[in-house]
């Protein structure tokens, strides 16, 4: 053991500093408060568990019940390609806003305002109903006859393919900004050093500024993903068969909607649990590669 | 707003002979500020040029208008046989399009004050990216031609490395390895040793003074090393307040600067 220690080792366990001796200050103020917020939750969790308008029994039913976990399913499927699509889009908007030109950058700008403005449910709702204003998707070329595809908006458009949507826009208008922060937090020798080699603006994106900004856009992307999959319970508004959908519909069959709440809580917290472990992961090898 | 402007001659055609770089009535602008009045200066194949003055006299910023990163206000700039940003058509001068400029820049290496490495990448990748994306260099010959260079500038056994894990002056050394690995015929220094730790200077300045010596390449340094001058320049050139002031070989400017202002900077700099 000792033979391994070599002086000027930063941790090492052997050497234990001295300690000056000294009368400690005393906080009284920090340990009341403690005291408080003990009692508080003591409190909370008490008239929780012994509720006898609470059944628990039905949570624990309905906890690994095979529609509830479908909804889980579902929830974690909506939340993943909504997260892909708003990666995607976000990037597109991002490169548009610091773009060179007036329109595009302007649209881009117009673009988040717009969709940081509008409340996610009042999105999805639209979307979700979007078939009570237009009969048909068609693309055809302006103040012409001329129609390049239709189709009926009631056969393309279900509540997953809904969800999505909103769900993209909703996102789309957050994340743009925050990779555009990404994209501008690479300096200006970068780009230079970029063009002096002669590589492309898209090369330049491609090779030097987004895998850069990547490591700067981790911990605000982690964030908005948690974020995202909590947001995702709003679709239950449009049925878009996530996890509250089904509890809900549960809850409202067998007169238990508090308890069905419980279990979306409960689920909830374990996924949350589980994706900020997957963070920390995450950025604790970012920032050891620096 | 578009008027017919009188043909302009071909400033291609007006470079003389055996000259890689030329620089002909050149002003730049920063805003309403004149930054470059009137520059002339043709540097000859292979000539090892080193611009000396005072901060904010435009050295750099004539450097970087040579490979297109500053653009110039009057004048034209020709470097290996092409005009700088702009192509000739019918008598007037036509914006290149990015990836040409790409392709002119791909002709000219530059290397940084603050070394500007890919932080992300090892050193080796650093080194082979241009020429694999923009050459199509296939990664084996990329990787080959890295070694040789990293090997040249003294940095064997470095490649794996990341930028953070090098020196200073290390850094810089796989900057100039991957301006060369772009085969250009042009090399423009910009203060390549200013942000360097003093006992760093000599190892990037050994590498500099190789290249030099080895010559093959066309070669504009900005420096404030005066040592490194005399002793590797062909001509130094002096520039004050955005204007060429003094031209000549190494002893006659540094030793025998004939203009009021030059022998100001030089017995300043010179103690």
């Amino acid at each position: 053991m000792t033979a391994n220690i070599s002086p000027g080792t930063k941790s090492n366990p052997t050497i234990k500093p001295p300690k000056l001796n000294v009368v400690p200050v005393r906080h009284y103020g920090r340990g009341t408060f403690a005291v408080i917020v003990c009692v508080l939750l003591v409190l909370a969790i008490k008239g929780l568990i012994e509720n006898p308008n609470f059944d628990w029994a039905v949570v624990g039913k309905y906890m690994f019940n095979g529609a509830v976990l479908q909804g889980l399913v579902s929830t974690l499927l909506i939340t993943v390609v909504s997260l892909v699509c708003i990666l995607i889009v976000s990037v597109v908007i991002a490169v548009m806003r610091i773009s060179k030109s007036r329109i595009l950058s302007s649209f881009a700008a117009g673009y988040s305002f717009f969709f940081r403005a509008v409340p996610p449910i009042v999105l999805l709702i639209f979307i979700g109903n979007i078939g009570l204003f237009f009969k048909n998707f068609e693309l055809g070329i302006p103040f012409t006859d001329v129609m390049l595809f239709s189709v009926p908006v009631r056969d393309v458009m279900t509540p997953f393919l809904a969800s999505v949507i909103g769900l993209t826009l909703a996102g789309s208008g957050y994340v743009s900004e925050i990779i555009r922060a990404g994209l501008i937090s690479v300096g200006r020798g970068q780009h230079e050093a970029a063009a002096a080699l002669g590589l492309g603006g898209g090369q330049a994106l491609q090779y030097i500024i987004l895998p850069q900004a990547l490591k700067v856009l981790v911990p605000p992307l982690g964030n908005e993903c948690i974020g995202l999959i909590k947001t995702v319970a709003l679709v239950s508004v449009i049925g878009g068969g996530d996890i509250l959908t089904v509890a809900n519909a549960i809850g409202a069959n067998t007169f238990r909607p508090l308890e069905m709440l419980m279990v979306v809580a409960i689920w909830y917290l374990i996924v949350v649990a589980v994706m900020s472990i997957g963070q920390s992961f995450l950025e604790r090898r970012i920032n050891k590669e620096r | 707003m578009s008027t017919r402007t009188t043909p302009i001659p071909d400033p291609v055609a007006m470079v003389p002979p055996g000259v890689s770089v030329s620089i002909r009535n050149v002003d730049k602008y920063y805003g309403a500020q004149q930054v470059l009045h009137d520059v002339n200066l043709d540097v000859k194949d292979e000539e090892v040029v080193c611009l000396i003055g005072p901060s904010g006299s435009g050295k750099s910023t004539l450097l970087r208008c040579i490979n297109h990163l500053e653009t110039i206000n009057t004048g034209s700039i020709v470097a290996a046989g092409q005009i700088v940003g702009y192509r000739m058509h019918r008598g007037r001068l036509h914006e290149l399009r990015p990836k040409d400029v790409g392709n002119q820049r791909a002709r000219v290496g530059m290397v940084f004050q603050q070394f500007n490495l890919f932080p992300h990448l090892t050193a080796l990748q650093n080194i082979t990216l241009a020429p694999r994306k923009v050459k199509g260099e296939s990664s084996a010959a990329a990787a080959a031609y890295a070694r040789e260079l990293l090997a040249r500038v003294g940095l064997e056994g470095k490649e794996n490395h990341l930028p953070w894990q090098l020196s200073g002056g290390q850094q810089q050394r796989v900057a100039i390895a991957r301006a060369l690995a772009m085969r250009p015929e042009v090399m423009l220094f910009d203060e390549p040793t200013s942000a360097l730790d003093p006992e760093l200077v000599g190892e990037v300045l050994s590498v500099l003074k190789d290249l030099a010596r080895t010559g093959g390449k066309t070669m504009i340094v900005v420096t404030h090393e005066m040592g490194f001058a005399r002793e590797v320049a062909d001509r130094v050139i002096f520039m004050d307040a955005g204007r060429i002031v003094e031209v000549g070989a190494p002893d006659q400017v540094l030793g025998d600067p004939q203009h009021e202002r030059t022998k100001a900077f030089i017995s300043a700099v010179l103690h």
